[in-house]
């Protein structure tokens, strides 16, 4: 950290906070707010003195409020930089900090927050994690017995610079502990509290147990567990020394703690499950291992970062695999537990990771993004037209792509930013937005060739890129047999699914469609899925309402390995078409067509596709003509 | 490409009656175990997380004959402290009621019902949280009668109704009114100062009973009952009639009772009580109902010093 503090390229910045990232990959506008520290930055020499003289004392949040604090202060001595910072919450100004500091001058009350803006290339966003406030789980007594503490505050306890230098004692009686025990999934695995794995706790509370059994070895240590994860190098080997060093590990999740009122030792209920035998067992101490969390303001910050949140309200990576170090916002990277629990090798291999991804961005003249963008007809755009820009394609895009500066200016799209869901493209009332290579004229074309021949026994499947397109390939890879009646249509995302091809399909004599993507939580273009199931939730009142055959059109979420159920979803809608007998299928047909073409009307006037009609019919003909000759 | 064959698992037969859906997503952590008090109490065996694990493992047979099908009483204390939210005791009454359609019995023994002295008032039928009580209609001595009868795969033996009963029609071997009334110290030359029902589930530890027991029985006579809604406001008043000159009525804090709702029926009872002696004027009125919850450990020693401090007699124990 000194390092890198000194070093003639790095500008480290504290006690600042992001207020607004604008701008795109490589040139990002950043906001900052330098919050007032009430003392100069350029001649604080962190002596502490005016500390000495300061007459407050606040707890010390560093210290797990264990210890207190001045009202001026440095978060821990080995804070970088080295400067101290009046908390103006609690001073009095009584301003013998003033005094004290003598001819430094280096205190400064009339000093303001200052904000500033930064032009940043790439941000790697490494904000760390929250932890469970264990004294809702009442079961627990933390906060009403003494004696239960956290593993933090263990923490605290036990180092030689934390409040009692490094003398374990517990808070009831100021005696050391002999029999001590770690709880661990305290609110973790718990549906009603923090449903994951905080993934590191079992191997913090080995370390700490070793780590007490090392200092001394008579102390009694057992660690109450539900199952012991240990899935990296070394760690298992790490959980078989704990055990030979007598370290007693329970699996049975403990029900209750109680306290006797005179000792103030702690009884733990448990199940022993090995033994499968209710045990209650007394303890001098007891440590809780709280559930990792995402930062308090965590979905402040998403909003300001424009990056998604994952269930768990973590920072959402582009891909839970391969690119976990990735934002879907091109140009922002994380590293460490903003984008979910994990131990500290994992975070240095994400941190370097997304450093790494950064120096790419900031070495490159050019940036390559995916060539599927999307871009506007100026002519076409209702500020062209109308006179008024209806605004609907800035309003759907996840990534804030498209511009609109005045009413009567065309959409702009910042190619930058845009990554090719094709949300605008199917939004835009006036089909004043395509995306490269899925126009809607090349969709179209695809459409008119899969439903060239006898179209009424065809079940069209639009597939996302992502996921439903890999479900049905998983599908064909796994052998999962599925109706031969099946043609597929990827498109990018569900949100590039537009009503009109919806339309089109039914115009065109197709059995059924199929409206196919991922899970809400799994995809790829953060809320590209959402716009595309409003949508296909749209159709389908639509079609109740024209009285089709239900199951004629269906919506399906199909992850990439989901194969089975893709196989699944085909099969039940081959056998919906199956139990239709085909004249009534083909007077429903005929009998929709109208209200299809209808609602089709203006699709003609998009640029390409009526040439795209005109091609493909050629073709049509030709297939038709081949089929009938053979 | 299909594996699915029609025979149905047991553990299929279970997640179709409401309430057995959630089984699966049992981890086996064991707080359902160590929640339930049965274990320590009553029956070492009982164990509701091998039972779920039992449906698992399609183990029928020991599922139905094992003691935690019959011995469950649906407090739900488990409930509210799974951490996968699994309504275990829905679960266990899951696999009861596949075991009395399999023609298997509860082992426990239920209450009795005397039909010469029912007279098919109901109460029971209102009182009882397992529904267990029904009434009947049955020819006695050429005219048809309403009776009480009981279905003792339902009765839990708490007792409840048995104190209910306004005619004494009901009773179960181990709670019945005249072994209740057989323990207070009528006509002892030296009665104890205080009679004490405790609830046999309000103390979770030993280390409590052990309190309870280090008391000298000429001071502190100990009456255990299976629940405090077995408790019948005369058994207080003949307590205080054979010479003790307070009486602690001691059962589980509420949203805590092992029979669901016996302490509140006990509640309801001790607030009339002490209503109607406010009424009467009666002079020493030392008739208290507490409620100990599960974390109070050593609570029960403070109510009984205060009872005592409260008729003066607490330096007897100093």
């Amino acid at each position: 950290m000194v390092d890198a503090a000194r070093h003639p390229r790095i500008d480290v910045r504290t006690y600042t906070e992001v207020e607004k990232v604008e701008g795109f990959v490589g040139n990002f506008n950043v906001t900052l707010r330098e919050k007032a520290k009430y003392v100069l930055a350029d001649r604080c020499n962190g002596c502490g003195d005016c500390a000495q003289a300061c007459p407050i004392e606040v707890p010390n949040y560093f210290e797990m409020n264990l210890a207190p604090r001045k009202a001026v202060y440095v978060p821990m001595s080995q804070s970088v930089p080295l400067i101290y910072t009046i908390d103006l919450d609690a001073c009095i100004h009584c301003y013998k900090c003033v005094d004290a500091c003598g001819p430094l001058e280096a205190i400064d009350f009339s000093q303001e927050d200052k904000v500033v803006e930064e032009e940043i290339g790439a941000i790697v966003v490494a904000t760390g994690f929250s932890h469970f406030d264990p004294s809702v789980m009442e079961e627990y007594g933390y906060g009403v017995y003494p004696n239960v503490i956290t593993s933090m505050e263990m923490e605290r306890l036990n180092n030689s610079a934390g409040p009692t230098a490094g003398n374990l004692i517990r808070p009831s009686d100021h005696t050391n502990p002999q029999k001590l025990a770690f709880i661990n999934c305290v609110g973790s695995r718990d549906k009603r509290y923090v449903q994951s794995c905080s993934n590191f706790c079992c191997m913090y509370s080995i370390k700490n147990a070793v780590l007490l059994k090392q200092m001394n070895p008579d102390v009694d240590i057992t660690i109450y567990y539900i199952d012991i994860r240990t899935p990296s190098k070394g760690y298992e080997e790490f959980y078989d020394r704990a055990r030979e060093m007598g370290i007693h590990f329970i699996q049975g999740r403990p029900s209750l703690i109680t306290e006797d009122e005179q000792t103030h030792n702690l009884f733990v209920h448990s199940e022993d499950i090995a033994l499968g035998r209710v045990i209650e067992r007394e303890y001098d101490m007891i440590m809780l291992n709280q559930a990792a969390i995402p930062q308090p303001d965590q979905g402040h910050m998403s909003s300001v970062l424009n990056v998604a949140q994952s269930p768990g309200g973590w920072f959402m990576e582009y891909h839970p695999k391969l690119r976990p170090m990735d934002s879907p916002t091109d140009g922002i990277f994380f590293a460490g537990a903003c984008q979910g629990p994990k131990d500290i090798p994992s975070s240095v291999a994400q941190g370097s990771a997304a450093s790494s991804r950064a120096s790419r961005i900031l070495h490159s003249e050019k940036w390559e993004i995916e060539p599927t963008v999307a871009v506007v007809w100026p002519d076409r755009c209702s500020a062209t037209t109308r006179g008024k820009a209806c605004g609907i394609c800035a309003k759907v895009c996840p990534y804030g792509a498209i511009n609109i500066f005045d009413p009567e200016t065309p959409a702009e799209v910042v190619t930058a930013k845009c990554h090719g869901c094709g949300a605008c493209v199917a939004e835009c009332p006036e089909d004043a937005i395509t995306q490269l290579h899925f126009t809607d004229a090349q969709i179209l074309a695809q459409m008119r060739a899969v439903l060239a021949d006898e179209p009424e026994k065809k079940i069209l499947a639009f597939r996302c890129h992502w996921c439903s397109y890999g479900g049905a390939d998983l599908a064909g890879t796994s052998h999962f047999e599925y109706t031969a009646n099946e043609r597929g249509l990827r498109v990018m995302c569900s949100a590039r699914m537009d009503t009109d091809f919806i339309y089109e399909a039914y115009r065109l004599g197709a059995g059924a469609v199929l409206y196919s993507g991922c899970h809400p939580q799994d995809c790829h273009y953060i809320t590209g899925q959402l716009i595309g199931a409003k949508r296909a939730n749209r159709l389908k009142k639509i079609f109740d309402r024209m009285e089709m055959t239900k199951g004629r059109f269906r919506v399906e979420w199909v992850s990439a390995a989901e194969g089975d159920k893709y196989a699944r979803v085909l099969n039940e809608m081959q056998e919906v078409l199956d139990n239709i007998p085909p004249e009534e299928l083909k007077a429903e047909i005929e009998k929709l067509k109208p209200q299809m073409s209808k609602r089709l009307r203006k699709f003609p006037g998009v640029p390409g596709v009526q040439e795209a009609m005109d091609y493909s019919d050629t073709l049509v003909d030709a297939i038709i003509h081949q089929k009938e000759t053979a | 490409m299909s594996h699915a064959t029609n025979t149905q698992t047991f553990a299929d037969e279970v997640k179709a009656i409401p309430g057995g859906e959630h089984l699966e997503l049992c981890y086996s952590c064991g707080t359902c175990v160590s929640k339930c008090m049965i274990q320590q109490k009553l029956e070492p065996d009982y164990n509701p997380r091998r039972l779920l694990r039992m449906v698992m493992m399609d183990m029928r047979q020991e599922a139905f004959t094992s003691p935690t099908t019959w011995m469950c009483s649906e407090c739900d204390l488990c409930y509210s402290a799974c951490p996968q939210e699994i309504h275990i005791s829905q679960v266990i009454a899951a696999v009861k009621q596949l075991a009395v359609e399999a023609g298997y019995q509860s082992p426990l023994t239920p209450v009795e019902v005397n039909e010469d002295l029912c007279s098919g008032c109901g109460i029971c039928v209102m009182v009882c949280p397992y529904e267990a009580p029904s009434l009947f209609e049955k020819e006695v001595n050429g005219e048809m009668d309403r009776l009480s009868q009981v279905d003792t795969n339902k009765c839990m033996g708490c007792g409840i109704c048995v104190a209910a009963c306004p005619l004494g029609a009901i009773s179960r071997e181990g709670v019945s009114n005249q072994e209740i009334t057989d323990q207070l110290p009528i006509q002892s030359t030296q009665p104890p100062k205080l009679v004490t029902f405790i609830c046999d589930w309000s103390l979770r530890e030993s280390a409590d009973i052990d309190i309870l027991e280090s008391y000298p029985a000429d001071l502190v006579k100990v009456i255990h009952i299976p629940c405090t809604g077995r408790i019948d406001p005369q058994h207080a008043m003949m307590a205080l009639d054979s010479g003790a000159e307070a009486v602690l009525v001691c059962g589980c804090k509420s949203g805590e009772c092992h029979f669901k709702r016996g302490n509140y029926v006990a509640t309801c009872k001790m607030n009339l009580l002490d209503t109607m002696l406010s009424q009467f004027n009666f002079p020493n009125k030392h008739i208290r109902f507490v409620q100990i919850g599960t974390q109070e450990r050593g609570r029960i020693r403070h109510e009984i010093d205060a009872m005592l401090a409260e008729i003066g007699v607490l330096e007897v124990t100093q």
